[in-house]
């Protein structure tokens, strides 16, 4: 079911008293002056002497003469009658008559940034232009106004963001609406529309006039929504679909990027690329390499895009893809690799794919304790430059003998033990509890499910934990020093702690004792803490963010004044939380974020971070506005590109004055 | 119409050309101070024939039929017409009131008159005219021949209108003022306060050919063509009175309703005296008017 735009024309007084009070105080006092005849004109005639017989035969006859009609009288009441319309502002509402409470949504996703708005700005701009107009529309009218709808405005991109709950307030609505800054994200819109029937709802119950009246939700985007099938209007909602953006389609992107070493030369990668094109005509197009921002490579040739095509029967776009590789380029750890299309389009942001290089070799790893089959197969899958298998006690003579030896691993896996000495190195410890550190432990407890995960967290990257359930788990109280991720009712059952140069990630159950080993996300997991734990605790950052995605992790211990650098030039100093650690973001543009501090206390640890942020050309590449929002069970036609409420005072103004110029033709013409 | 500066303005040589073959014409037939161009009813010394009669003591012998004295052997008289001359009168209202109207009926009145005293002095007639405006009489008489023309003319261009025209005391000035018996041409608006019929008594019966001419502008005759609509302020040219009007269709139509009774009175007045009158809206052509109009009431020929 299509739900075409409304098309009744409803007709909203914005100054209703104003309009009345010059009515009534112009009206009277015109009659009054025609009735006291202080408006004659003055005409010379030969003699009066027949008028005069005339005038007093009517006289006699027709006592109420002087409401006989005057084409004059009839103007002048004609033009004052419209100057008194034009002062009670009516507008012609477009959108829903009666509506009070307008939800503005707007779109801040990566396709909003498409240069096709009339002036060459983005789309964004057009919407946000849109809705101040929409906004000034619905208010306005100065002292006499009427009662005016109360609007929230909410920026939707991955996220929704109420950035002005309901208000009367033209002002603040527009202030919220100017607030609103592009993003590269994805677009989802479902967030929002619960925010707007939460802080509807709780104004029904706050006001209880207001309680029938219809909610209105009015959508500026270009249509390309990726979770209206999951969006239902409930009764009394209304939606608005104000369309920006054109047809067209043309845009290509770097769809996906990644780098390998290359096992017989550890110093140079290759680079795999993901091209897509959405436009509906083959293309060509060149793609550069830049590392750390330097070109390096240029395609020999124009890489050729085929035509997007649509599927007949669902009538969705297939874009057109085609693969690239770089292979044998020198690249440093690191550092930030870079795929650009050069075609020109309409959509800059999703023309380059970054990806930071892995470290140049593998990981040493130690595996001290039972060594089960399951870890020992997931660190070998990992490819680890060096791996060692210990037993408890040896690891204890071998760090009494030496306490800096666990600083020759990049990482030691402990599984299910305790060593007597953790004063420094990194460890993923599994089960037992460490010894002489701030973890205390105090006892077991059973049938564990996780509470609370910090998905955010670089070690719960791609980790679903939805299915774990630990039988039994060692119950132990975190220190100052300690960072929950995962938590139980019962307790934490991952943390990690950075102390000085001990940094580890500690697991409080044993996972052979759970189904997670079987799961794809213990693999994931290990790796993650194996390359968090290899970093120093810095987040792995080979991999490439979305944006919208917080950056968080801890700095090594002592580093101070940490400054973010973003790839438009913008720096800023980053406040740090306790215990060193950070939050960096949301990134909402695509790019690249980089972290440098000053003074860390472990002098293998770098002292930067980059983090790349691409944006989902797969979601927001396809930038062709559309016409009608498909929602679950109903869908939304675009309404025309203008506002949604036309004022109709100009054109009344205009009226009068012609009314008036009309009159003083006549006038003249009588004269 | 353009206001007449000139003389020759005021009468062009192509209407001279057409009033060059009219005369004025009299019903009655008036004895002159000298012999003139015109038949009389008195039997005179022309050489025209018109009767005979009984020979009676002191006749003149030169004029005895002596033909019907040998047939019958009675003496009889030929009787021959004799020729007089016209005195033509023109009377221009001159009050204010004259001044209005699109054609003002003051620049018709003068051209008209001057049509009619240049058909008076080309037919050899005596011409008199008269302007009269408020309590004074302008006058220029004794006109006879063309040669007079371009003073008549000048006279007309220097009438000013003004001032209410005491209407009854110019007639009864123009009527005892010896100008002899002939045609009185009386050109006014007839919008006198004080009515019309005190003067036109005061001509009617001294042996003058009386004609009203009687002028209005298409202003007055339909105002509400012209402008005259709405409220308003009129004021009286003459008097200045002012009064306030509602012109709205009914009043408008009562003002002609007004005015057409006003001519019928003035109509009905001059034919119980012999007196012509003729309504002459001024957006006719004076061409039309005398050869048409006047023509078809006799006074030209």
């Amino acid at each position: 079911m299509t739900v075409a735009p409304p098309t009744v024309l409803a007709i909203d007084w914005i100054a209703p008293v104003a309009g009345a009070v010059i009515a009534a105080s112009t009206l009277p006092p015109l009659l009054a002056l025609y009735f006291l005849r202080l408006r004659r004109s003055r005409r010379v005639v030969a003699a009066t002497m027949h008028w005069r017989r005339a005038a007093e035969d009517v006289r006699a006859n027709a006592p109420f003469q002087r409401l006989r009609f005057s084409l004059l009288l009839l103007l002048q009441c004609l033009a004052l009658a419209l100057v008194a319309l034009a002062i009670a502002q009516p507008q012609v509402d477009l959108g829903l008559g009666g509506a009070r409470k307008i939800a503005l949504f707007i779109d801040r996703s990566g396709s909003m940034g498409a240069l096709d708005a009339a002036d060459g700005s983005t789309r964004l701009a057009e919407a946000k232009r849109q809705a101040i107009d929409r906004v000034r529309g619905l208010h306005g009218g100065g002292l006499f106004a009427g009662p005016a709808p109360s609007i929230m405005v909410i920026a939707f991109a991955s996220e929704a963001a109420v950035l002005c709950p309901f208000t009367d307030s033209a002002a603040q609505a527009i202030a919220a609406i100017e607030s609103i800054e592009a993003t590269d994200e994805s677009t989802a819109i479902g967030g929002g529309i619960e925010f707007a029937r939460s802080f509807a709802a709780s104004g029904r119950e706050d006001a209880a006039t207001s309680g029938s009246a219809p909610a209105v939700w009015e959508v500026f985007s270009d249509g390309r929504i990726g979770d209206l099938g999951g969006v239902a209007l409930r009764d009394g909602e209304d939606l608005i679909f104000h369309q920006i953006g054109s047809s067209e389609s043309k845009n290509a992107g770097v769809g996906a990027i990644a780098v390998s070493r290359m096992p017989e030369s550890p110093t140079e990668v290759r680079v795999f690329a993901r091209i897509v094109s959405w436009g509906k005509v083959e293309t060509t197009t060149d793609l550069e390499l830049r590392v750390d921002g330097r070109l390096l490579a240029v395609t020999p040739s124009p890489v050729e895009l085929a035509a997007a095509t649509e599927d007949a029967a669902t009538g969705t776009l297939i874009p057109a893809q085609t693969q690239a590789v770089f292979p044998g380029v020198q690249v440093p750890s690191g550092a930030v690799v870079e795929v650009r299309v050069t075609a020109d389009d309409l959509l800059p942001a999703d023309n380059a794919a970054r990806v930071v290089a892995p470290r140049i070799g593998g990981l040493k790893i130690a595996l001290v304790g039972r060594g089960s089959f399951v870890l020992r197969s997931v660190v070998m899958g990992l490819s680890p430059a060096a791996f060692e298998s210990f037993t408890l006690e040896t690891w204890d003579k071998r760090v009494a003998a030496d306490p800096s030896s666990p600083d020759a691993f990049d990482v030691v896996i402990l599984e299910q033990v305790a060593p007597q000495s953790m004063a420094r190195g990194r460890y993923l410890m599994f089960g037992a509890a460490p010894v002489g550190t701030s973890i205390v432990p105090f006892g077991t407890k059973e049938q564990v499910v996780p509470r609370s995960i910090r998905s955010e967290h670089p070690l719960m990257q791609y980790v679903n934990l939805d299915d774990l359930f630990v039988a039994s788990m060692t119950a132990v109280a975190p220190g100052s020093d300690s960072d929950v991720v995962v938590e139980a009712s019962e307790g934490p059952m991952v943390l990690t702690l950075s102390r000085g140069p001990l940094t580890m990630v500690y697991v409080s159950f044993d996972p052979l004792e759970t189904e997670w080993p079987f799961q794809r996300s213990f693999v994931n997991f290990t790796a993650n803490a194996l390359a968090w734990l290899a970093a120093g605790g810095l987040p792995a950052a080979e991999e490439p963010l979305l944006p919208g995605a917080v950056a968080a992790g801890r700095l090594p211990a002592g580093a101070q004044s940490p400054i973010v650098r973003v790839s438009s030039g913008m720096a800023a100093p980053l406040a740090l939380l306790e215990g060193g650690r950070f939050a960096l973001g949301p990134l909402r543009r695509a790019g690249t974020a980089t972290l440098a501090w000053q003074g860390a206390s472990q002098p293998a640890t770098p002292a930067s971070l980059s983090f790349a942020v691409n944006m989902d050309c797969q979601a927001e590449g396809r930038i062709d506005a559309a016409d009608q929002l498909r929602l679950a069970s109903s869908s939304i036609a675009a309404q025309p590109s203008r506002s949604a409420s036309q004022s109709a005072w100009p054109w009344l103004l205009l009226a009068a004055a012609l009314v008036l110029l009309l009159e003083w033709w006549v006038w003249l013409r009588r004269m | 119409m353009s206001d007449p500066q000139t003389v020759d303005a005021l009468l062009d040589s192509r209407l001279m050309a057409h009033l060059d073959r009219l005369d004025v014409v009299s019903k009655k037939i008036f004895s002159g101070k000298i012999h003139g161009e015109r038949r009389s009813r008195r039997r005179g010394q022309s050489v025209e024939f018109a009767d005979f009669r009984n020979y009676s003591h002191g006749d003149d012998l030169r004029f005895i039929d002596w033909n019907i004295y040998a047939r019958l052997d009675r003496l009889f008289l030929k009787m021959f017409l004799e020729e007089e001359d016209l005195s033509l009168v023109i009377a221009v209202d001159a009050s204010a009131s004259m001044d209005f109207g699109t054609p003002n009926k003051m620049q018709y009145a003068r051209r008209l008159a001057m049509a009619l005293g240049y058909i008076g002095l080309v037919n050899n007639n005596r011409v008199s005219l008269f302007a009269f405006a408020g309590d004074r009489i302008e006058r220029l008489t004794g006109l006879r021949g063309r040669r007079r023309t371009r003073e008549m003319g000048q006279w007309l261009l220097d009438v000013q209108p003004n001032g209410a025209a005491d209407f009854a005391q110019a007639c009864r000035t123009i009527a005892l003022g010896g100008q002899g018996r002939g045609v009185l041409l009386l050109i006014s608006d007839f919008l006198f306060p004080d009515g019309f019929e005190r003067g036109l008594r005061s001509v009617a019966g001294r042996g003058f050919d009386v004609y009203a001419l009687q002028l209005l502008a298409p202003d007055e005759i339909d105002p509400s063509r012209h402008g005259v609509f709405g409220d308003l302020r009129l004021v009286d040219s003459e008097s200045a009175a002012e009064i306030e009007v509602t012109a709205s269709a009914s009043v408008v139509e009562q003002y002609r309703e007004r005015l057409d009774a006003h001519v019928a009175a003035l109509r009905q007045y001059c034919v119980r005296r012999s007196i012509a009158h003729q309504v002459v809206e001024t957006s006719m052509q004076l061409e039309t008017l005398l050869v048409d109009y006047l023509r078809k009431r006799g006074l030209l020929a």
